[in-house]
């Protein structure tokens, strides 16, 4: 019962504020577009029914005064002709006042003389007369004239107008809505009725409530049986109610004083018609007042009608809000429904109200708007002043809007609404319908695929998309060409069709662009990191400048959904993982020498005892023999571990790059035959003899000497210490374009083990271990070299021990 | 009188051993285990030398090498297993005059001993009247008129070449000179292998200058560029 009551609540509230907001948007747009400019000067005459009190009346009785004047007195003034459009009366029946014109020209054109056909004649004859001077602009025409005198031309002016005159007065006569009399110095000249007082009484007939007289140059005016101040304070200005002569500013001449004009007007104006059954047709009279006062009590009618509209809706959306939160729930509700619908079947929906919306808008404001609408434009125009001020351009474009039917504004309205509260409501509207299920489903599957699989997709897509879009454009252009060109309704359709097609597909292209666009970017990044991985860099913010992170993971936050986020991640992980092993390894490395460090001064301690009581031994002479032999073991072997603790540091030093180093620059030969002097002593009292090839000019390297000195000082000891007994030992220096390359070849005395690396720390020749090296000489050369920025390597050839030690000449 | 050495170290078999090594030279040897030690020993007695070590406990060697500076200008050798060039450096700077690092070579220690007495007692008045043609060079000096050099205060016999070598190297301290130089210099003519021949004449002066010979201090080479004479640093 409680939910039933709440369910009708919901809709009730609904239903009120669909009614209050319909109400309201029609009859606020219908008032928009129907109040006249002068609503704003007079409020109070909007909703006036007396069609007499409008300006449109007032300039319709100056009208046709000046008309009747002009009849009075034989003249032209070219009034009759401009009410509006050039032609409104004119031109409209057979028989009126043009014909008269081309048929009194015609008596002037010597038939016989003319091959024109008596169209071509007619319409010859039209455009060559200028009715208001009653001159032609053709001379041979004037020349034709000419051969009249002034008094035969007088004559035919004077016959002309009264003519025209004539064909005028039997235009409106039959109009009894008014009733005139054209009188000239006494004398009545035309008239439509004889009800009009002639006796100077200014009583108007019965049915009919206004009365014009004009006499004596002066005009007087009674209206339901008063008379109206015709001319106010008597100056005639921009703003006066009455354009008629009698101001004291605007005065007629003698002959005009003679006229007396009379004028009523009905009350009431009824239709008048004349059917002529024979000829299956009618006529329509002049009708204006009929019109005029149809007109304004309908719009009267029509204001009263929409501001009630507009009132009533207005507080039926003052309840709504009252209950706005029933409202609300509605609102949900109709989202819970519009959320079931498949998206494309919402956009279809929304085309197949709109298309017939916009095609209904376009013909509307492009076709003429009738009797109604032009009445209502008169009034508007004649006022000057609309009250929205707008260009030209902008002020049709406006005026168009105002022109179209409010009930269209109304669906557009209720269209957006329901899409606005569909897309506040539910979520991501597009996720529902079937192109994104597809792609779903498809993207899904893409997920899987491989880059390369994705990109060469998106490339025939792009293709693909491109040769429908041609076909289509090609198939339009034929329809177009074959029937097209005559039919503006099927351009208007063809033409928006493509229009949304090519939108489709220029949408489509960005999108496959700015993806290919996107995955340049990253390819770039991913290429940067890829180039600072290689080069060392493992702290992850190469590639970016504002992707900087503390914690090691690489930030691909910006990545995500992208093509390479899943390389991205992996990398990223390799990254993480290098970053850690190099961190890790740098640690270990420095606590190795740490280590090594503590150990060589806890070793060095006691070791300084040892070689300081062996000597003390050493210098015992009263020890026996063997005792002697004994010392001098523990003297050799004290002195080598003495020998080996340093050698241990400077290469644990050396490979964790913590050497100080006094880079200069020296000569490479010169470095060697020092260190071959220095060690001279030791290479003469071994069994190998010494060969060296080094070049007279210097050879100038940058590195520190004392380090290469230690360098070749190993080296050389290795060999005389492994080299065959007898066997000679070769360095050599060669300038290798910009290489130094210095070698030391030996023949060992021992056979060489194959692949065994000889730099590795604490390995000799022999695996007995019991010759006087530490095991550390080839590393130590090895490391030292390196830190010098030279290259070390070394080969074996069968007993061939060779040690290349390169580096780079300076100045080249 | 005896010289007196303060021998510092916490290891009490190098003390003695260092004891042994220096009584057999005919030195008094005081011993002291840790720094504040040394000190009472040199507030309550006359000392000529101090050899100390730099890791004790209680105070360590660099800080107990400052606190006699400030009384003592006597020469201070400090003993240490850090061998570090920076080590080396920072002994010295803190005011002690040698640094022998452990392991000691003991004839080098003794020699060290010696020599750093002899310039304090014997050659502290020769070098307050030094004269002109006297050029010195931490424990060397060349007198150019005699063409003699004194190490440690004694002649040093060298052969001619020698003194041809040293009196080069002497007027040019810390200068660079290439093997061929000093050969065109000292033999007077241009040499084709003059590398051998100049080193063997250097390795010669060595020995009879160099406190240790196979890490010579005065007499360097430059290695790849040639030879110099290595500046010592004054004291004071």
């Amino acid at each position: 019962m409680d939910t039933k009551w709440k369910n009708r609540k919901k809709g009730i509230s609904f239903i009120i504020f669909f009614a209050g907001a319909s109400l309201t948007l029609g009859g606020g747009i219908e008032l928009a577009q129907k109040l006249p400019g002068s609503f704003w000067r007079h409020p109070d005459k909007v909703l006036q029914d007396d069609y007499q009190q409008s300006y449109r009346f007032r300039d319709y009785i100056s009208g046709r005064l000046e008309a009747f004047l002009a009849m009075a007195t034989d003249s032209y003034d070219g009034y009759y002709d401009s009410y509006g459009y050039w032609d409104y009366y004119g031109y409209a029946y057979p028989g009126t006042l043009r014909d008269t014109v081309v048929e009194d020209a015609r008596q002037l054109v010597p038939l016989e003389e003319s091959e024109m056909s008596e169209e071509e004649l007619e319409e010859y004859c039209r455009w060559q007369y200028d009715l208001n001077s009653g001159e032609w602009y053709d001379y041979s025409w004037q020349d034709r004239e000419a051969s009249l005198t002034d008094e035969q031309r007088r004559e035919k002016r004077k016959e002309l107008c009264i003519k025209i005159a004539q064909q005028y007065h039997d235009n409106i006569k039959k109009d009894q809505n008014l009733l005139y009399s054209v009188a000239y110095d006494g004398k009545v000249l035309y008239t439509n009725s004889d009800l009009l007082p002639t006796d100077g009484s200014l009583n108007p007939p019965e049915g009919y409530n206004f009365l014009l007289q004009y006499a004596d140059g002066k005009v007087r005016i009674f209206k339901d049986g008063k008379e109206l101040n015709v001319y106010g304070d008597g100056y005639y200005r921009g703003d006066s109610e009455w354009y008629v002569p009698g101001y004291r500013n605007f005065t007629v001449d003698e002959e005009m004083k003679k006229a007396v004009i009379c004028m009523a007007v009905a009350q009431e104006p009824v239709l008048y018609m004349e059917s002529s059954y024979a000829r299956g047709s009618y006529r329509q009279m002049d009708n204006t007042l009929y019109w005029m006062r149809y007109n304004t009590l309908e719009n009267r009618k029509l204001l009263i009608w929409y501001t009630t509209a507009l009132a009533a809706g207005l507080a039926l959306l003052v309840i709504s809000f009252l209950c706005r939160k029933s409202k609300r729930e509605a609102d949900a509700a109709i989202a819970r429904f519009t959320g079931k619908i498949w998206f494309e079947g919402k956009i279809l929906l929304g085309l197949l109200v709109l298309y017939p919306l916009l095609l209904l808008w376009v013909t509307w404001s492009t076709q003429n708007y009738g009797d109604f609408w032009y009445e209502w434009e008169y009034m508007a125009e004649a006022t000057m002043d609309y009250w929205f001020d707008a260009s030209y351009i902008g002020g049709s474009f406006l005026k168009m809007l105002c022109h179209l039917p409010h009930w269209s504004y109304i669906i557009l309205f209720w269209l957006v609404y329901l899409a606005v509260n569909d897309l506040r409501r539910n979520q991501k509207v597009w996720r529902h319908g079937l192109v994104a299920k597809l792609h779903r489903t498809f993207s899904a599957r893409a997920l899987r695929q491989p880059l390369s699989v994705k990109a060469a997709r998106r490339g025939s897509a792009a293709f693909d998309a491109a040769a429908v879009f041609g076909l289509l454009m090609l198939a339009g252009g034929v329809i177009g060409y074959i029937q097209g060109h005559h039919n503006t309704e099927t351009v208007w359709g063809i033409g928006s069709l493509f229009f949304l097609l090519l939108v489709g597909y220029l949408v489509l292209q960005y999108r496959i662009g700015a993806k290919n666009m996107e995955l340049a970017r990253d390819l770039e990044t991913l290429s940067n990191r890829i180039r600072d991985i290689r080069n060392g860099d493992y702290t992850g913010n190469g590639g970016f400048a504002g992707d900087k992170n503390d914690s090691g993971e690489g930030d691909n936050s910006h990545l995500a959904g992208h093509d390479l986020e899943d390389t991205m991640a992996r990398l990223e992980d390799i990254r993480y993982g290098m970053a850690n092993a190099v961190d890790e390894q740098m640690k270990s490395e420095r606590m190795k020498v740490e280590l090594i460090a503590n150990v060589s001064h806890d070793i060095k301690t006691p070791l300084t005892s040892i070689i300081s009581y062996v000597q003390f031994l050493k210098e015992e002479k009263a020890l026996p023999e063997h005792v002697q032999d004994y010392v001098k073991i523990l003297d050799e072997k004290s002195q080598r571990l003495k020998n080996m603790v340093q050698d241990v540091f400077a290469v644990s030093k050396a490979a964790s790059g913590e050497l100080p180093m006094h880079m200069e620059e020296l000569d490479f030969g010169k470095l060697l035959l020092q260190t071959l002097a220095d060690m001279e002593e030791q290479i003469e009292n071994s069994k190998v003899t010494f060969r060296t090839e080094i070049p007279e000019s210097p050879v100038m390297i940058m590195a520190d000497g004392q380090r290469m000195y230690r360098v070749f000082q190993n080296l050389f000891q290795n060999a005389i210490q492994h080299s065959l007994d007898g066997s000679r030992v070769f360095v050599t220096l060669q300038a290798d374009g910009c290489m130094a390359v210095a070698s030391v070849k030996n023949t060992s005395h021992l056979e060489l083990e194959k692949d065994k690396d000889f730099t590795e720390r604490f390995t000799r020749g022999d695996q007995s271990r019991t010759d006087g090296g530490s095991g550390l000489g080839l590393s130590i050369a090895q490391s030292f070299t390196e830190a010098c920025g030279g290259t070390f390597s070394w080969e074996t050839n069968a007993d061939l021990f060779v040690v290349t030690v390169s580096f780079r000449i300076l100045g080249n | 009188m005896r010289d007196c050495v303060l021998v510092v170290d916490d290891d009490r078999e190098i003390v003695k051993a260092i004891g042994i090594l220096l009584e057999g030279e005919g030195y008094e040897v005081l011993r002291a285990y840790d720094g504040l030690q040394a000190l009472d020993i040199l507030a309550t007695r006359q000392v000529r030398l101090v050899l100390i070590d730099v890791m004790m406990p209680k105070l360590d060697g660099l800080s107990a090498v400052m606190r006699i500076r400030e009384k003592q200008n006597i020469p201070i050798i400090v003993l240490s297993a850090k061998s570090e060039d920076t080590d080396k450096v920072l002994g010295l700077s803190m005011g002690a005059d040698d640094y022998v690092s452990k392991p000691y070579n003991p004839q080098e220690l003794a020699a060290r001993v010696k020599s750093q007495l002899r310039r304090y007692t014997t050659l502290g008045d020769i070098h307050a009247g030094s004269c002109a043609d006297e050029l010195r060079n931490g424990r060397l000096l060349y007198r150019t008129e005699e063409k003699t050099l004194y190490a440690d205060g004694e002649p040093v016999k060298l052969t001619a070449t020698e003194i041809g070598i040293i009196d080069l190297l002497m007027r040019n301290p810390g200068r660079v000179f290439p093997a061929e130089e000093i050969y065109r210099r000292v033999w007077g003519e241009d040499a084709f292998a003059s590398e051998n021949t100049v080193m063997v004449h250097i390795r010669r002066i060595r020995e009879k200058v160099e406190l240790n010979p196979k890490e010579p201090e005065y007499i360097k080479v430059v290695w790849g560029i040639g030879y110099k004479m290595e500046k010592q640093k004054k004291r004071n």
